[in-house]
This record gives structure tokens, sequence and C-alpha cells, in this order.
């Protein structure tokens, strides 16, 4: 599927220059919205993800989170509102409707994700898994590998090395050919993590990272995190329900509570806002 | 225009028909989300087994004193719709039940070879060739009574609607009124939760297939009295449009089934007579494919958005 | 650091020259990678070696020793020559479903509709059928004789094409319904092309508009169930030899070349990014779709491809026979191929090739030679191979209880069927763990609806009233993340 706006051409091999206007905001959303029936999970929220920064989405549960996540990725379509990413749309309006790009095209535009409950191709090695991640980028067509064309072969060679560094690069490469279902619970984020990046990013959206971690594996992934923006230039989106981690990596913080935006503003700030702590401690929600 | 009428009326029966086929389709659907393929053959099953026991057993003719023959008839019904259903839970024990935990398709494809199983039991004990029946009942045109010549509706479809109506009622009474109907429209949204609330949950699925199979065997018995001729592989142009008739009205939706089942006699019925016999299986497949592509939700079906 | 980059690069250049020195490395490229692979998979390498011999020399062996054996000895029931090109034909369309199903978990139970396109592709270019024109392009048939003739060669590709291009068609619309209705749709394609090409022998029709009027009486495009016939038998070319149902154990050795270039295409698809792509989705296929993998297209792709192979093999099959009818192409072979797949292993090339060559001497040789024996023994007793899909309905209910990974399973679809019980019972205990009205509504937002072949299939967790249609394509309610 093309966008008109990209000039009919296919998302993928679109120039990816930034719209005019602000070249330092990467995502912005405006006026989401998304109903279910008759229950709306997020209610008109503006979000600005700047470039380059790490930002938390934090919420109680049933906040709205997860479904914001999953508009901006394109599984799901907004009921309205608008999202751009790095100066494309990903949701528009249309006669009959509102339409979202596809979640693969999505991907191609350069976002990857990790999820919730952990969604690895189980059966699949970790290579296979991270390598898997790639195709999204990768030019060969299928008389191509039907005819195992040296092109075909270059690509496969170099594919699969550059899915070994993303491996090495979370610690992964000696499981490389171990079935991704086998790993301990810690590696298989940190795969998912992996795969995410060979789609190439410039987003990153992870959510619930360090879900089911000790202080110290969360440690590890809290620098991950931080280095994958300061070495790959990633802007990460976090949703996260550990406080610790929320307040030490990120530059800004979101706070949903019933679908809708209740605070914004950096890490200190969040934390002394009083509709944050009643919609935290009111509720009785668990965390810190 | 009599013409139309005319076929209008025989659409009805074949519609009638297929709405008893269709809802043991729609109901083992909606209880456990399988096609169940095999479904088609047992209502050929029951057809059969009404052919053997007017033609062997009781040897019905046309002479045969009425009340003999509306008791026998009675019995017939009867006797095939414990049969048919009890051969349809037995299936449902031996070929789904274990499967109900697989991927999804491992229930069809073991659907499938059920088909083929009851269609060359049938093959084997009854012989390729067509079976047939005397016509039982008296050809008078039940609308000359009025003075109507030009249309003609004869005792065969009268018969037609005096079995399958009621039963239709009775199911729908049945499923919205008892326990045991409350007990499958649970099952149907959610097993889990139905198991948490007490209902058991392999007996009522046993349930739904014993009531699916009944209403089929009940089809059976309909269709040799009304067409007198039955044959092996009867079960894949009913079954094609039993099942069509459910997805059209809504898959899961009793009186939707019903609906697209009166929908598709009327098809069957137009197309024999104003296209051909030949193309008409064809043309029912095509309604198919074309509700799933468009509508998939069917005609009755309600969209996911409506819920509150 | 991590270089995620892929290059670019084109080292051949352009124009002819360049395209040539690219064709030459392909050319050269090809028995390199397969010669690591012989070595690595040495028990599997002898075994097909010791396959190949038998089918390559098996004339010689039955009448060296087989032929005396059985008929001194133990009556072996030996498959003739149509049986054996037939195990070729029906190899092709097993690893053709193997993609369909195997590779990608699509069940396309219309597979038929594709053998029966290629099988009248080739009827229509091979025969003189169109008998009031003559084409005789490269065919060892004189010019001037009426109809089209093309040399099997250039059919085979053109089959290709066709078969393809009508499995595009196919999925096109269809592709992105829940698995038990993508069958159910493929079942009415596979009905819907043999019945059109059964019904078309009798054509009359005027059309006119403006100033086009056309006009035809009786015109008999498809044959009908008599069916086109004599279709031109594939030759060699530059000789005299023929393959085709006369020509003895010749033609097996025409089916057989197919074959391997199926199994070859086959294999290099399994072990590309394309067959990764189908893995995936297989295994998750939102996921796959979150990471970038257009999902519908290679659904289609591999539903298109899968469909290439069977119109091969029904090119092969009607130039064989040297004749077509529609009455070759029922829901029973769909059925046939689906249970060649599913016996010998889904997934599998090797199995599912070993399933098709042992379904085929079933079916063909070994059943009617039961039946012949109940026969000579008990004349009144129905012969077993007329029933042959009762016994065949029997393996089918059997294999998914006890072995749904067929014979020569698969590694990963075997560990993928099993891995279901588990995941339900934690998508249960999800399920009623959840309390809080929202986390409700995010949990059962977070179920797996489930689609194909073997995805995860917990009952859906926000399912309406009974009332209400089961959408076979899912919707945003249904989905989850």
């Amino acid at each position: 599927m093309s966008l008109s706006e990209s000039g009919g051409q296919p998302v993928a091999n679109a120039p990816l220059a930034p719209s005019s206007g602000d070249a330092g905001v990467l995502v912005r959303a405006r006026g989401v919205t998304k109903r279910f029936g008759g229950l709306v999970a997020v209610n008109s929220v503006d979000f600005d993800i700047p470039r380059g920064s790490i930002v938390s989405l934090i919420g109680p549960n049933g906040a709205g989170k997860t479904t914001f996540f999953n508009m901006i990725t394109g599984f799901y379509t907004p009921t309205s509102g608008s999202i751009e990413f790095d100066g494309h749309p990903i949701v528009m309006k249309r006669r009959n409707g509102m339409k979202s790009l596809r979640p693969h095209e999505v991907a191609a535009l350069g976002i990857g994700r990790t999820f919730q409950n952990i969604r690895l191709f189980g059966t699949m090695t970790a290579l296979d898994n991270v390598r898997l991640g790639a195709n999204v980028h990768l030019k060969s067509h299928w008389w191509d590998a039907a005819l195992r064309t040296p092109g075909m072969l270059r690509e496969e060679a170099e594919n699969r090395e550059a899915s070994m560094d993303l491996l090495r690069l979370v610690n992964l490469e000696d499981r490389a050919h171990a079935w991704a279902r086998s790993l301990p619970y810690g590696d298989q984020r940190r795969l998912e993590i992996a795969r995410a990046l060979a789609t190439r990013p410039k987003l990153l959206l992870l959510d619930e990272p360090t879900a089911g971690m000790n202080a110290s594996e969360t440690r590890d992934m809290t620098s991950f995190i931080r280095k994958l923006r300061a070495e790959l230039g990633l802007t990460v989106l976090l949703i996260e329900h550990d406080m610790r981690v929320v307040m030490g990596i990120s530059d800004r913080v979101t706070v949903l509570d019933y679908g809708e935006v209740i605070a914004e503003g950096t890490p200190v700030d969040v934390r002394r806002n009083p509709k944050v702590i009643e919609a935290y401690l009111g509720r009785g929600a668990a965390d810190t | 225009m009599d013409q139309v009428i005319q076929t209008f009326i025989i659409g009805l029966s074949n519609g009638l028909i297929f709405a008893l086929v269709a809802l043991g389709y729609t109901l083992v659907y909606g209880i456990i989300e399988l096609i169940n393929f095999a479904h088609g053959d047992l209502f050929m099953t029951g057809s059969m087994m009404a052919f053997f026991l007017i033609s062997v057993t009781f040897k019905l003719t046309p002479a045969t004193e009425p009340v003999t023959m509306i008791a026998v008839i009675l019995l017939v019904i009867a006797a095939v719709m414990v049969a048919t259903a009890a051969i349809n839970v037995a299936i449902e024990r031996v070929a789904y039940r274990p499967l109900r935990n697989a991927p999804k398709l491992a229930p069809l494809i073991s659907a499938i070879g059920m088909s083929f199983v009851l269609q060359n039991i049938a093959n084997l004990l009854a012989g390729p060739a067509n079976k047939s029946i005397d016509n039982l009942f008296p050809t008078t045109n039940l609308l000359s009574a009025f003075g109507i010549t030009a249309i003609a509706v004869n005792f065969q479809q009268a018969f037609v609607a005096v079995v399958t109506i009621p039963l239709l009622i009775a199911l729908t009474w049945f499923v919205d009124k008892t326990r045991q109907g409350r007990a499958m429209r649970a099952t149907a949204q959610d097993p889990d939760t139905a198991g948490l609330m007490g209902v058991d949950v392999n007996r009522t699925i046993a349930l739904t297939f014993l009531i699916g199979g009944a209403l089929a065997g009940a089809a059976g018995v309909v269709q040799i009295l009304y067409n007198n001729v039955t044959v092996y592989n009867l079960g894949f142009r009913f079954g094609l449009n039993a099942f069509t008739s459910a997805v059209l009205g809504g898959i899961g939706n009793l009186r939707g089934a019903v609906v697209g089942a009166l929908v598709l006699g009327q098809i069957n019925a137009f197309s024999d007579r104003y296209i051909s016999a030949n193309w008409t299986n064809a043309i029912v497949f095509a309604v198919l494919i074309g509700v799933l592509v468009f509508k998939p939700t069917g005609l009755l079906g309600q969209q996911l958005a409506d819920r509150a | 650091m991590t270089t995620l980059v892929v290059k670019d690069q084109d080292p051949y250049g352009h124009g002819i020259g360049g395209w040539l020195s690219h064709v030459g490395a392909v050319i050269g490229a090809l028995p390199g990678t397969y010669r690591r692979e012989l070595t690595i998979h040495r028990r599997r390498t002898v075994l097909l070696t010791v396959l190949v011999i038998l089918l390559v020399t098996y004339p010689i062996l039955n009448k060296l020793f087989l032929a005396e054996f059985s008929r001194t000895t133990f009556p072996l029931p030996l498959p003739d020559d149509t049986v054996v090109t037939f195990m070729m034909i029906f190899g092709i369309m097993a690893i053709g479903l193997n993609i369909v199903a195997g590779f990608a978990g699509l069940l396309d139970l219309g597979y038929v509709a594709f053998y029966a396109l290629g099988a009248y592709t080739a009827a229509f270019l091979a025969s003189p059928h169109w008998d009031s024109v003559s084409i005789v392009f490269l065919a060892n048939v004189a010019p001037g004789f009426p109809g089209i003739h093309l040399p099997f060669w250039i059919i085979v590709p053109i089959a290709i094409l066709v078969a393809g291009t009508f499995g595009a068609l196919l999925g096109a619309p269809t592709l992105r319904l829940r698995g038990d209705y993508l069958a159910i749709v493929t079942l009415g394609f596979g009905e819907i092309v043999p019945v059109v090409f059964r019904n078309l022998a009798d054509v009359t029709f005027n059309f006119s508009l403006g100033p086009i009027s056309i006009n035809a009486q009786h015109l008999n495009l498809t044959g009908g169930s008599l069916g086109i016939n004599p279709i031109d038998a594939p030759y060699l070319p530059f000789t005299n030899l023929v393959f085709n149902a006369s020509s003895g154990y010749a033609p097996v050795y025409l089916g057989m070349f197919l074959l391997v270039i199926a199994i070859l295409f086959a294999r290099n698809l399994e072990r590309s990014r394309i067959g990764r792509a189908w893995m995936a989705i297989r295994e998750d296929e939102l996921a796959a779709e979150m990471m970038g993998v257009n999902t519908i297209r290679t659904k289609l792709l591999a539903f298109a491809l899968g469909a290439s192979f069977a119109g091969v093999a029904g090119s092969l099959q009607a130039s064989y026979l040297g004749a077509t009818t529609s009455d070759f192409f029922t829901f029973s072979t769909s059925i046939l191929v689906l249970i060649m797949v599913i016996l010998g292993g889904i997934g599998n090339i090797w199995g599912v090739l070993l399933g098709a060559i042992a379904l085929t001497y079933v079916d063909k040789t070994f059943l009617p030679y039961i039946g012949q024996q109940v026969q000579q023994i008990a004349p009144s007793f129905p012969n077993p191979a007329q029933f042959n899909f009762l016994l065949f309905g029997l393996i089918l209910v059997a294999m998914m209880r006890f072995r749904p990974e067929g014979f020569l399973p698969n590694r990963q679809r075997a560990a993928e069927l099993a891995a279901h019980t588990q995941a339900d019972v934690e998508a249960k205990v999800d399920e009623i763990v959840a309390v809080d009205a929202e986390a409700e509504v995010e949990a059962s937002i977070a179920e797996d609806p489930g689609i194909g072949l073997d995805n995860l299939g917990p009952p859906p967790g926000q399912a309406e009233a009974s009332g209400d249609a089961r959408a076979p394509e899912t919707t945003d309610e249904e989905r989850e993340l």
C-alpha cells in the first residue's frame, strides 16, 4: 500500500526527509482516540516524542498504554486523531473512516517494538528470529531465492553477519542456534530487543522491558537502553511500571490514566504531580 | 409469473430442509468453532436409513393405508433422529474432542476424514447408484381446494413444512428458554467461564452434537419422502447449501441460519429452473465465497462494534 | 560497534554483458551451495541416492529379477510404468501443496483447481482442439495441422504462469480470512474450476453492442465431460522420442527431471528470507507483521507459488495421458494430495515426497491388487479398491489424532503442534486472574485469537452472545498485543 502523501511510492522506498516543522520531533500524535464499542480506551491524547530522547509512558493498569503503542505501530486504527512519524503520517482520515498504515509499513518506516508478553517465534532459532527482523530491509526477491543467485547469497551472508553482531550486542551469540522458546526469560527479552533492532528502527518501542527482572537485571537493561540511544542514535519509548527505571533513564515522562494524559514532563516534575500520586496511590496500584 | 411462484414454492421446500441441516452447522460452529464437514454426510446417512426403513423394513407403498403410513413415517422420523443423533455424538467423541486443544485446522481435517468415511460406508452398504422410492403421497394439488389451479402445492411440500417448521420452533425454544440451551449459549461465548460457572462443557458440547445430529436425521427423512431419491454422495450438495446458508445468515446465529437457508432454497430453485442444474453448485459456492469475502459476518450477524 | 547496514552492491555492471556475467555467476554458484549440504546430511543423502537409483533403474530391476520374483516366490504388487509416472506427478503436487500448507500454514482444499488449469493449458496449447486455426511452433507436428501446437517445454512455463496467476487471483481477496474459512473458500474454488471446464462444452450466446456483434453457436470451449484429446505428447527435441502413456518407462525420467527442479526450488525457498517469513507467519502472524513482514503478500506468494507447482504437474499429466477431462479433477484429488502431505510429514519436503510415492502406490497399485485378490476369493465381496477413500478418511482421522506431524516430521511443526496445551493453559490462567475491569479489557485484548494452521487458539476472551456472527476475519477488538 502506498501513501498518496509520499507521491504514490511504496513507503519503504520513500525519501525519509521529515516534513516542514519540527525536525526535532520524531513522533507527533494529536487528539488520538480509540473506542472499542462503548469503551474509550484512549481519549484525545496529544503526545510528542523528541528525536533522540528516551520517553516513558506510565500509568495504572488498563490506562491505555499498550493500546496507544498499538496505534503507533499501526496495529490498531484510531477512532480519531492523527499520528505522524518522522514527518510521515501513520494515520490518515479517509472519506469512509480512519485508515492506518499496516504494521509492516510502519516497521519499514523505522519503528521497532517488543511486546508485553514476549512474542518470539518460539520454534525458530535465536539467529533466525533476528534474521527475520532484517527482512524488511532485504532486497532479494523470491526468484533470487529460488535460484540462489550470488546476489541473494551475498545478502544472506551479510544478514547473517549483521544478525550475529546484534546477538553479540545482547550477549546471546553463543545461544544463536537454540530455539527461542528454550531460552531463559531474561534472554528471551533481550532476544526480542535484538529482533526489533534488526528492523533498523529509528524509534524503539519497549513494552515493559524489565517486567519479571530482579534488581541487577533491571540495572543491566537500563544501561543497555541508554547505550542504545547513545551508540545507535535511537529514540526510545518505554512502557514501564518500575519507577526506578522510569526515573532513572527517562528524559520525559507521560502519565496516562483512564486513557487520558494526566501529566507530562520531566521525571521529577511528574513524580511530584498530585494527580499522578492520586492515580497511583488512590487506586491502590501495587508499584512504588 | 405462475412459473415464478411455482419455483418459489419449490425453493421454500428446499429451503426448509436446508434449514434443518444448517442449524446443525451453525450450532456446532457456534460452540466449538468447527466447520463440521461431515454434517452433510450425516444428513445423507439419515436419508439412507429412512430409505431402508421405508422401502425394505416397512415396505410402504402409495397403496398403504394413510393411518399406517403416517404411523410408520412418524416412527421412522423418530428412529432416524435417534440414530443420527447417536452417530453424531460418537463422532464428536472420537474425532473432535481429542483435538480440542489442537490447532484449529486439525479438527477440520479430521472432519473431512469422517466425511469420507460416512460416504464410503454408505457406498459400501448401499452401492453407488441412486436409491429411489415411490412417491408415497397423493399428487393432488392442495390449492385446488381454494380454486387455484395455476400453481400447485402438493402433499409433499406440505409435508416438508409440517415436519420442519415445528422442529425449527422447538429448537429455538430449547436454545432460548431451557437451562441446557442457556448452557449451550454460555459455552459458545466462553467455555472456560461457563465451566467455572458449573456448566459441564463436555456434556454441553455433546448435547449440541446430539441436537444437530437429530435435526440432520429428520431432514434426511423429509428429504427422501420429498425427493424420493437418495444416493451416497447426497451429503455434498446438501452440506454445501446448508453450510452456505449458515454463513449467509451469520454463522453462530440460529435465526440467521434459517433465513440463509430459505434464501439458498430459492437460489437453488431458480438456478435449477432458469439457468441449469449443472451450474447450481458453482453458483452456491460463488455465493459462499462472496459472503465470506465481502460480508463475513453474514446477513444477520451483528457487527462487533455494535456491542455495548 | 555493530553494523546494521547491509551493503547494496551490484558488481556485474549493466547491459547485456552484465546480464550474461550475472547468469554465469548464478550457474556457477549453484553446485557449490549444494555440495556442502550433501556432506552435512549424509544419511539423508544416502537414502535419497538409493531412491533415485531405484527409480532410475526400476525397469531393469523389474526385468532382471523383480518380475520373476513376483511370479514365483512372492506375489508382489509391482507398480507399472504409468503408476511410477504418476508418483512423479503427485510428487510435484505434494511439494507444491507443502509450500502452501507446510511452509506458510495455509490449508488449501481446492488444490485440484490448479492441477486442472495446468492440464487444460496443455490441452489448449497442444492439441487439435481449436480446429479452426492452425498454429504450429517448434512442435513435432506437421505444419497446417489444425489446432495450436506448442512444444512441451514452452507449455510448462505457460502452465506455471496460468496456475500461478489464478493462485494470486484467488488469494488476493481471500487470504485475510481465518484459516478454516480460507479452507472452505479454496474448496469452493476447487469445485468451481472443474465445473466451469465441464460445462463450457456447448456455449451459445449472442452479444451485440453497437457495431460489435459476437455470435457463438454450440461453441465447444473446453470439451466438457468428453474432454479434449488427443493432446500432443512431450518429445525430446531433435529425436523421435516421445513421453506419453505408450512410451513405457521413459516418461518417468521426464517426470523425475521436473520433480528434481521442483525439489530444488522448494528447498531454496525454504532456506531463504521468504522461507523464514513463512515460518514466522505460521508461528505468530501478528508478530511477523509487526516485524515488517508483509504478511498478506507473503502468504499470497506461497499460494501462487504452490499453485504453479500444480500447474506443472497438470500439464505433465495431460501431455502424458494424451487427454484430459473435467472428470479427472475432483475434490478427492485435492484431499489425496493433502493426505500425502499430512501422512508424509507436513513441512518436510522429503516427507511429503515419500508420502506422495507411498500413497500413489497404495492408491493405484496396492489397493487394486488387493481388490483383485478379494474378487477372486469372494466375488460378491465389495472391491476394496473402490473404497480407497474409506481408508484414506480413516487415515486422516487417525493421523490428526495420533500423529499430526506426519511420519517424517519437520521438527518445528512437531514442536508447534505439541506446543498448544501449555500455551492454552497459560492463556486461561491470565484470564482468570484479571479482576479489575480495565485490566480485564487489556488482558482480553491481550489474547491471541489465532490464525493459521498451527497458531495458538484459546477461546476468544470477548466473544459476543451466541446470536452474533463470528467474523471470520479478525477485527481490532479480537486482536491483541
